[in-house]
């Protein structure tokens, strides 16, 4: 098909034999997680380039772990199993998580993994912007050992990120959310297999006083080159009472937190304006998870 | 450089020598002649190469064969036994739900997977569990139907 | 007439195949030797080939033949081949492969390899050296002065430019209480047949040519590959596929494939594939696009005095069907669809650098409704009128002169009953105004009609309208029925077996349909097009029973010692009128039809006459009686999301006068099928292109958007009303198109029924919907 330069599938069984395909291959090397992200591209005739199609099916790197200090997702973990997860479906601080996870169909949610949707570095994925509503933080393994680095710091460009070329993603992190937390993820979608045109992640905590506290609103979709933080939109929320006019306020906040793009899918103004009002909706589901 | 790798679909293996990047709809297709499962895009956008890998619904043009070695690929041509055909099957042809076909196939492997796993679907559960098949010749109310039908005959 | 088998939902015959895997598609045809053939495609819309480089690519193993614009035949010739090949309707404007490129996807050379991987490999290292020319991708713009002239003989890249004039306009104008003018603009959609194009070609070294091919026409493939080929038609032999996997009309036409494979399977004396890819697809055929002006006069009681129509049709690089489309589009789609004296049209179908386009349901017709349908709405909502009225103030009546096939009545038209019936399903009756009730979310019913509509071609200059078919039984009571008619999907195949058995007396199960039929052995028909099959091919099926009937009564009668018409026979069985006990099997007819002269029996040897003796067969060709006109009326109920703009479709009422039901399952499946397409084309579907370079933006099923089981509606009812066409098969007329016409303006219309926004573009997008409430 389209990969005139590959010489060979890789199926590593230990993780020292991946770092070594890597270093190998260097940026002519492809993880293979699920596969949809990389047939994608594929399809696109984007990955001329690429000499080695390196699967990490065989490294264990799937389970699902919860415990007092936070959760931990294995980078292969698939969309379908976190989606079955127990903390997904009841606990309101993952409710984002939940929200993104019941958008892709059924063979993506089958296939595509935690680790995947995150080292694609596309921000028209969704399952990234409630794991940075979270802080969520990516541990990378590498030919000079394992590191940490927080989800905000891992997405540098369109298709880049902080990883070395010989590092890979091991696991997720998702720090334990305070009681009283919740959060929400709408993606604006034509038809039920699409990429978001926007999508918004949204989190805070309310306490014992009412207040919003360490809010996150992130949006993806058509924006830019990444996630975007909307950070003015966060500092009208922080430290406010939850209400209606606030919402409002703290939306309308976001329009001038971002730059969308302009392509077939709709305009600049069409997705600040859905900007606007999903954030709205996400907030008012957030909360309502609360009660 | 080809690989050669053993594939189990529907119960039997085979040895196959594909490129390392054939998919698994290739494979299924080209070298095992089992033509049920069908290309209706290469980009994971229609549906109509769906099978199941070890019980789970995925687009097999977005599988690499070699990728899926170890693992139980099940195809359209593995569910009917014998001259009994699966009560999706069935139910498809019962309810009309079948107009061109060419999406038929890939829509009962997505189903099933739903069946086997929830056993009184709403209808709301069945729209979303054929999310990511398209039809253009049903409009798939007679679709639906027939997977209704199919949950209540099991 | 009371009926056993039309009017029943029997199940489809092809339906087992297909949930057991589908055999039959000609995706599947793989022949021993077979080559793959790959095309590398213009990245510019509009260029000169100065020179092709083939060498590296020859040099490549596993590479047989490498084809450039040079080895292709120089006949000019258009795609279209319901039509001869010298009809003087049609445009022939396009060759095989030219040195001049007029879109950014236009093939200017093929590669036939072992593999389709070598074959993909070698387009890599063919270089291709273009002149780039300055391209235009608007229509009206097209026709300025001073625009890229994009074929010699079309002054201002006119391809085609019907008027017609009835009456006196001014004077209409000049009598109306009230005149609106509006501007409506359709987009080009694809027909998404989930099969792709594929065709495989085997040349024999006597230069006879063997075509398998994902197809509407047998017989329009081998007229037209033979002409490009300049052999005669007896060289090219088409076999029928026992069915393909959606046509839509996007396969009504010979592709580039078919020539190409042919000519590579000659060079190589092997067989050649081509399947084009989903890209391939979405840049080979398409609805065209139409801006329609409109101008109308009315009373203000709502009658007709004047309506003026302007349509620009953008055909793309070549007019292939944007000839007739335009036609079309102008006569059923505005000229004859309502009662108006005085009445123009002016078409104009425009050359630009775009995609060509092609056949898809509807032919021209959407487009028109919408803007017809919308601006009946706007009249009615400016003047205070019933909408429901206005149509029944200006519709035909049955009886009516038809008109625009001379010599032709209404004999049934019961649009009036589609009106009524439709409204009060739906509660059209109890619609509010715009913005009713709180909150963001808004309700509104709209409506739209198709009055006037085809079963079939006959009437229309050059396009060909008859039918064929064989009727052999078997002496164990089964009947084989040969017809050259493809089944698309849409329940061909289903269809002509009821009425072949219905015809016969045999249940259904006994009839089918033969699945190994080519150009030698059936007779021509015409293709599975223009919503003719159930009354054009079903008419020439039906009579190729009644032959083999007769002629089986004969020979029962023979066996009975009766006349032929004392027999009547029914679900298999040959009885005496009025004698129930005197009967026998089809089978045991058939059987001594075709047994031995003389047959030795325990009693002796039993002989019988010559006049029992031979295979009992019908043949008929024939083309049908009429040209009957269906009427439908679609009404639909949709909520629309104010802050976001998002449309959902809640519930479908849709009525449709087709004349007789031959099977209501899968005419109710034809209904939902066509919302589908319908509602797509009204909200979502694009094909869009980079206005700076020509290419395709959404060629993909991501980019490209059609509706999933999620977004569609699944509360859609039809009322089929029976009106018994007398002309028709079992009283049958027309079904499949008008239900994808009229979904957009009735959306459009319900639209601005909840929220007071018209708007006269499609697709009515979320965005468009926000910007009409102001909020963009």
């Amino acid at each position: 098909m389209s990969l005139p330069a590959l010489s060979d599938y890789f199926i590593p069984e230990q993780q020292n034999e991946l770092i070594e395909l890597l270093q190998r291959f260097g940026e002519n090397a492809m993880i293979v997680a699920g596969g949809t992200f990389v047939h994608g591209l594929e399809a696109r005739g984007l990955l001329s380039e690429v000499e080695a199609l390196i699967d990490i099916g065989k490294l264990g790197l799937n389970g699902i772990a919860t415990g007092p200090s936070g959760v931990v997702l294995g980078a292969t973990t698939t969309l379908a199993d976190l989606k079955q997860a127990d903390f997904i479906q009841n606990d309101p601080a993952f409710g984002a998580v939940k929200d993104a996870l019941g958008y892709p169909p059924l063979q993506i949610r089958n296939v595509g993994t935690v680790g995947g949707c995150v080292a694609a570095s596309v921000p028209l994925y969704d399952v990234p912007a409630t794991l940075l509503v979270l802080d969520g933080t990516v541990h990378a393994l590498g030919a000079n050992g394992d590191r940490e680095i927080a989800l905000t710091d891992f997405f540098t460009g369109l298709f880049e990120n902080a990883l070395r070329t010989d590092e890979f993603i091991t696991e997720l992190r998702l720090p334990a959310q305070a009681a009283g937390t919740a959060s929400a993820f709408l993606k604006l979608e034509t038809n039920a297999n699409d990429l978001a045109i926007i999508n918004v992640a949204v989190r805070f905590t309310l306490d014992e006083a009412g207040l919003c506290r360490d809010s996150r609103i992130v949006i993806g979709g058509g924006i830019g080159e990444s996630y975007v933080r909307a950070g003015s939109a966060e500092s009208r929320l922080n430290g406010a009472k939850a209400d209606a006019d606030l919402f409002n306020a703290v939306s309308k906040a976001v329009a001038t937190d971002i730059d969308p793009v302009t392509d077939h899918r709709g305009s600049a103004q069409y997705r600040r304006h859905m900007a606007v009002v999903y954030t709205h909706r996400a907030l008012g589901r957030a909360l309502e998870r609360l009660s | 450089m080809k690989k050669l790798i053993e594939l189990e679909v529907n119960g039997e293996v085979h040895e196959l020598a594909v490129s390392p990047d054939e998919t698994l709809l290739g494979a299924l297709r080209d070298h095992l002649d089992l033509i049920g499962t069908k290309q209706g895009c290469d980009s994971g956008g229609c549906g109509c190469c769906t099978v199941q890998v070890d019980g789970k619904a995925v687009y097999s043009c977005m599988m690499y064969a070699v990728s899926v070695q170890g693992s139980e690929v099940t195809t359209i041509e593995g569910l009917a036994r014998g001259p009994e055909l699966d009560p999706l099957q069935q139910a498809f042809i019962d309810a009309g739900a079948v107009q061109c076909g060419y999406c038929t196939c890939g829509i009962i492997m997505a189903a099933k997977q739903l069946l086997d796993t929830v056993k009184d679907p709403s209808e709301d559960e069945i729209r979303h569990a054929i999310a990511g098949n398209l039809c253009r010749c049903t409009g798939y109310r007679k679709i639906i139907d027939a997977i209704q039908l199919a949950a209540a005959a099991a | 007439m009371t009926t056993t088998i039309i009017g029943k939902s029997v199940p489809r015959p092809d339906a087992y195949d297909k949930v057991t895997g589908g055999k039959g598609y000609p995706v599947n045809v793989k022949l021993p030797g077979m080559l793959h053939a790959k095309i590398l495609r213009s990245p510019y819309p509009h260029a000169k080939i100065l020179n092709v480089d083939i060498r590296a690519a020859e040099q490549l193993p596993g590479v047989k033949a490498v084809l450039t614009p040079s080895d292709c035949p120089k006949r000019k010739y258009t795609t279209v081949y319901f039509v001869p090949t010298d009809a003087a309707s049609m445009v022939q404007d396009m060759l095989v492969m030219s040195d001049t490129v007029r879109y950014a996807g236009q093939p200017v050379a093929a590669v036939a390899a072992t593999s389709v991987a070598i074959a993909e490999r070698a387009l890599d290292l063919i270089e291709v050296e273009y002149e780039e020319l300055p391209f235009v991708l608007d229509p009206e713009q097209a026709m300025q002065p001073g625009a890229p002239q994009l074929h010699p003989h079309a002054q201002n890249n006119i391809a085609v430019n019907p008027v017609m004039e009835f009456g006196d306009l001014e004077a209409g104008f000049a009598e109306a209480d009230h005149i609106f003018e509006g501007v409506y603009e359709t987009q080009r959609v694809h027909t998404c047949y989930m099969e792709p194009r594929v065709c495989v070609v085997d040349a024999d070294p006597e230069g006879n040519f063997t075509v398998h091919s994902s197809m509407q026409s047998l017989f329009g493939l081998r007229q037209k590959l033979s002409y490009l080929l300049e052999i005669p038609e007896s060289k090219v032999r088409v076999m029928k596929p026992p069915y393909i996997g959606g046509g839509f009309g996007g396969k009504l036409d010979i592709g580039y494939i078919e020539p190409i494979a042919a000519l590579l399977s000659m060079r190589t004396n092997r067989p050649v594939r081509i399947e084009q890819t989903r890209y391939e697809d979405f840049i080979t055929t398409a609805r065209h696009p139409i801006k329609v002006y409109l101008k109308t006069g009315v009373k203000k009681d709502g009658t007709f005095t004047a309506r003026y129509a302007k349509s620009i049709l953008d055909t793309g690089a070549h007019a292939t069907h944007g000839a007739e489309v335009i036609n079309v589009h102008g006569m059923f789609g505005f000229l004859l669809t309502y009662r108006c004296a005085n009445r123009k049209w002016e078409g104009y179908a425009v050359y630009t650098n775009n995609m060509v386009g092609g056949g898809f349901r509807g032919y021209g017709s959407p487009q028109a409704c919408f803007a017809v349908e919308s601006q009946i709405d706007e009249i009615c909502d400016e003047l205070d009128l019933d909408p429901i009225e206005f149509r029944r103030t200006n519709a035909h009546h049955q009886g009516d002169p038809h008109p625009f096939l001379p010599g032709m009545k209404l004999d049934t038209y019961a649009f009036d009953e589609c009106l009524v019936k439709g409204a009060e399903r739906m509660g059209f009756a109890r619609r509010t105004g715009p913005n009713a009730g709180e909150g963001h979310r808004k309700r509104g019913i709209g409506f739209a009609c198709q009055p006037l509509w085809v079963s079939g071609c006959l009437g229309f200059p050059d396009i060909y309208e008859h039918s064929g078919a064989i009727v052999k039984l078997n002496p164990d009571g089964t009947a084989d029925l040969n017809t050259a008619v493809m089944d698309l999907g849409s329940g061909q195949i289903t269809t002509l077996c009821q009425i072949a058995a219905e015809g016969l007396g045999l249940p259904m199960e006994a009839v089918r349909m033969t699945q190994t039929v080519d150009t030698t052995t059936v007779p021509f028909d015409a293709p599975s097009h223009a919503s003719r099959v159930t009354y054009g091919a079903g008419t020439a099926v039906l009579a190729a029973a009644r032959v083999a009937r007769q002629r089986l009564l004969q020979v029962a009668g023979i066996m009975l010692e009766v006349s032929a018409e004392d027999l009547e026979v029914s679900d298999g069985k040959i009885t005496v009128k009025g004698s129930p006990d005197s009967s026998l099997t089809v089978a045991e007819v058939v059987q001594r039809a075709e047994s031995p002269f003389v047959q030795v029996t325990e009693e002796g040897p039993a002989p019988t006459t010559v006049e029992e003796k031979g295979t009992i067969i019908g043949l008929a060709s024939t083309a049908p009686a009429g040209n009957p006109s269906p009427a439908s009326v679609g009404f639909v109920e949709v909520e629309v999301d104010t802050e976001t703009g998002e449309v959902k479709v809640e519930r479908v009422v849709y009525a449709h006068d087709l004349g007789k039901v031959i099977n209501p399952n899968a005419a109710e499946g034809q209904v939902e099928g066509g919302f589908q397409q319908g509602i797509g084309y009204a909200l979502m579907e694009d094909l869009q292109f980079d206005e700076h370079s020509g290419a395709c933006l959404t060629a993909d099923f991501l980019d490209y958007k059609i509706l999933t089981a999620v977004e569609m509606p699944l509360n859609i009812e039809s009322i089929f009303i029976e009106s018994n066409e007398p002309t028709g098969p079992f009283g049958a007329k027309s079904l499949s198109e008008p239900c994808i016409t009229v979904p957009a303006p009735a959306i459009a219309n319900a639209i601005y029924n909840a929220i007071g926004v018209r708007i006269r573009e499609l697709p009515i997008t979320p965005e468009k919907i926000l910007a009409g409430l102001g909020k963009l």
